[in-house]
């Protein structure tokens, strides 16, 4: 983390985290928060080591930022967090867990449950960069109440050797969740389970997935909608390959039990055209840059090139 | 400045182009005629080097150096650049955040669009034709070239719409010195930028180029493109 004396929760390795509070929020130690506060027990199964508690009780202006990283070799951590934003609470969160070095062979198995309260809304944003030895497992439990509204998006574009994902979102009456997954994947294996849950009548969900097939990659990526009750849900899977050695499995499946849902998908697997390279290298991109450039906006990256109105050279930030 | 002898050019082992000659100086203007399939799209994408479009005898020179074994993008560092008739769409890329990348120097959009909420799309993904044409010609002024090749400008265009590309090519690259060769099957463009020099094509050969574009032009339109191959007008430069 570039700026770590702005994170609201940092914990390095298996050390005790250093907090920064505000007043709208608790920010404890789930250890902590487990042995404080009653109600939150109920959403452990046990006491949990490591990881952190949020609770937004208030709105708050500006994203909370919290890491969880990995600095010495072998580590092997287990962050159990949970996240509950009150009703009619706005929040926006950053939630970080890396690696610093390449071959620290570290283990990260971390949980998370996530709860919005009726009519809140979470933009949680969750980075994972980590080294190429490391394995990862990530699962996170959403459940959202009444009228609430997630936006969740992952993005992981430096890929461990495993990498294994769990998204279940459980979205009440009138709520609506948008998943967004981007995975550049090199050198790795990696497992994505993206489940959506229209329990409640007119709820929303959309599961947006991207993953770009690099060197030596096999990505298996299922997608579920399930419906039992009347909302509407949409899969959109999309895979670009970029090296000989990769793999690309999109598993779209939509579940109805409810006559009066909706439930749509697409899904493509595909690699770059070759027309898109020359196209971009008739702008004087090489053919590696035409392919990032590609592979970076397919993940959804942009850089901010407009000032005033004029859009001016990258070459400097670059 | 852009030397070309006795080039022909196979695309999957056909011979589209057979032995072309063109010399195009600093700041001139040319224009390129032709019929359908007569080998000027070939021409443009074999001098920028798209894969394909094999040299299979003769030279293509740039500024003194014969850049037939070099890359697209080595060909366009050089000062090459290529307004396509038809850009493809590339999904996830940003007009502006290509022309971030690719701009040598600013480009004051508001000059070339009056709807900056352009410069958000994706290239070309539901671009009507008039802002795909923009879009190149934005690009094109970015990369700040020396000669460009502009293939089928007018295809596709009304003529208000033509008027502002040719105005804006005066001002953005003929005013600098730019050279161009426009490429062109219907040649409404030349009455906007009065070519010096007019080339028509047939069948992979320049059959006739002439100072004289109106009456190159006022043939063509009377008698078709087979006249030329009388070749009455060529001055025989």
């Amino acid at each position: 983390m570039k700026n770590a004396r702005n994170v609201n929760f940092l914990q390095v390795d298996n050390r005790s985290p250093q907090l920064i509070t505000k007043p709208e929020v608790v920010i404890l130690p789930s250890a902590e928060a487990f042995a404080e506060l009653e109600w939150v027990r109920r959403h452990f199964r046990r006491r949990p080591q490591e990881g952190y508690f949020i609770w937004v009780k208030e709105q708050i202006d500006c994203p909370l930022t919290t890491c969880i990283t990995l600095s010495s070799p072998n580590v092997f951590q287990k962050p159990i967090n949970l996240i509950v934003v009150e009703k009619d609470v706005e929040a926006e969160i950053h939630g970080v867990c890396n690696a610093i070095k390449e071959n620290l062979c570290g283990v990260h198995s971390g949980y998370s449950k996530v709860i919005l309260k009726e009519n809140s809304k979470l933009k949680l944003r969750h980075f994972h960069n980590w080294g190429r030895r490391d394995e990862i497992s990530s699962s996170l439990d959403f459940i959202l109440g009444k009228e609430a509204k997630l936006s969740y998006a992952y993005k992981c574009l430096k890929t461990p050797m495993k990498l294994k994902t769990k998204s279940n979102i459980h979205l009440e009456e009138n709520s609506s969740a948008s998943l967004t997954v981007s995975v550049l994947a090199k050198n790795s294996k990696i497992d994505m389970h993206d489940f959506a849950f229209l329990d409640g009548e007119r709820s929303t969900g959309i599961l947006r997935i991207r993953m770009v097939g690099g060197t030596n990659s096999k990505i298996v990526a299922h997608s579920r909608m399930i419906a039992s009750a009347a909302g509407t849900g949409h899969v959109d899977c999309m895979g670009l390959l970029t090296a000989d050695d990769s793999i690309i499995n999109a598993v779209p499946e939509l579940i109805n039990k409810n006559k009066k849902a909706s439930l749509t998908h697409e899904a493509s697997v595909g690699r770059i055209s070759e027309e898109n390279l020359n196209y971009l290298r008739s702008r004087g991109l090489t053919e590696n840059e035409a392919i990032d450039l590609i592979v970076a906006g397919f993940l959804g990256e942009e850089d901010p090139l407009i000032v005033k109105g004029r859009v001016i050279s990258s070459e400097p930030y670059m | 400045m852009l030397s070309i002898k006795n080039l022909s050019v196979k695309v999957n082992g056909k011979k589209i182009l057979r032995g072309i000659d063109l010399e195009i100086r600093k700041g001139e203007t040319h224009a390129l005629l032709g019929p359908n399939a007569s080998g000027k799209t070939t021409l443009a994408q074999a001098i920028m080097g798209f894969p394909g479009y094999a040299v299979a005898s003769g030279e293509i020179c740039f500024g003194g150096k014969d850049i037939a074994s070099l890359a697209i993008e080595e060909r366009v560092k050089l000062g090459i650049a290529l307004a396509f008739q038809h850009p493809p769409a590339v999904k996830g890329v940003t007009l502006s955040n290509l022309l971030g990348k690719i701009s040598k120097r600013t480009v004051k959009t508001e000059e070339f669009i009056a709807n900056p909420k352009l410069l958000g799309r994706e290239i070309n993904v539901g671009f009507s034709g008039g802002e795909r044409k923009l879009s190149e010609i934005m690009q094109i002024v970015g990369l700040s070239p020396k000669l460009v090749v502009f293939d089928e400008l007018d295809a596709g265009l009304d003529l208000k719409n033509l008027a502002k590309l040719a105005r804006i090519i005066k001002g953005k690259l003929l005013e600098n010195g730019v050279s161009l060769l426009l490429i062109t099957h219907r040649g409404e463009i030349l009455r906007f930028l009065e070519p010096d020099i007019v080339h028509v094509m047939l069948d992979g050969k320049i059959i006739c180029s002439s100072d004289d574009w109106r009456k190159v032009w006022r043939t063509i339109g009377k008698f078709g493109y087979e006249k030329c191959k009388e070749c009455e007008f060529s001055s025989g430069r």
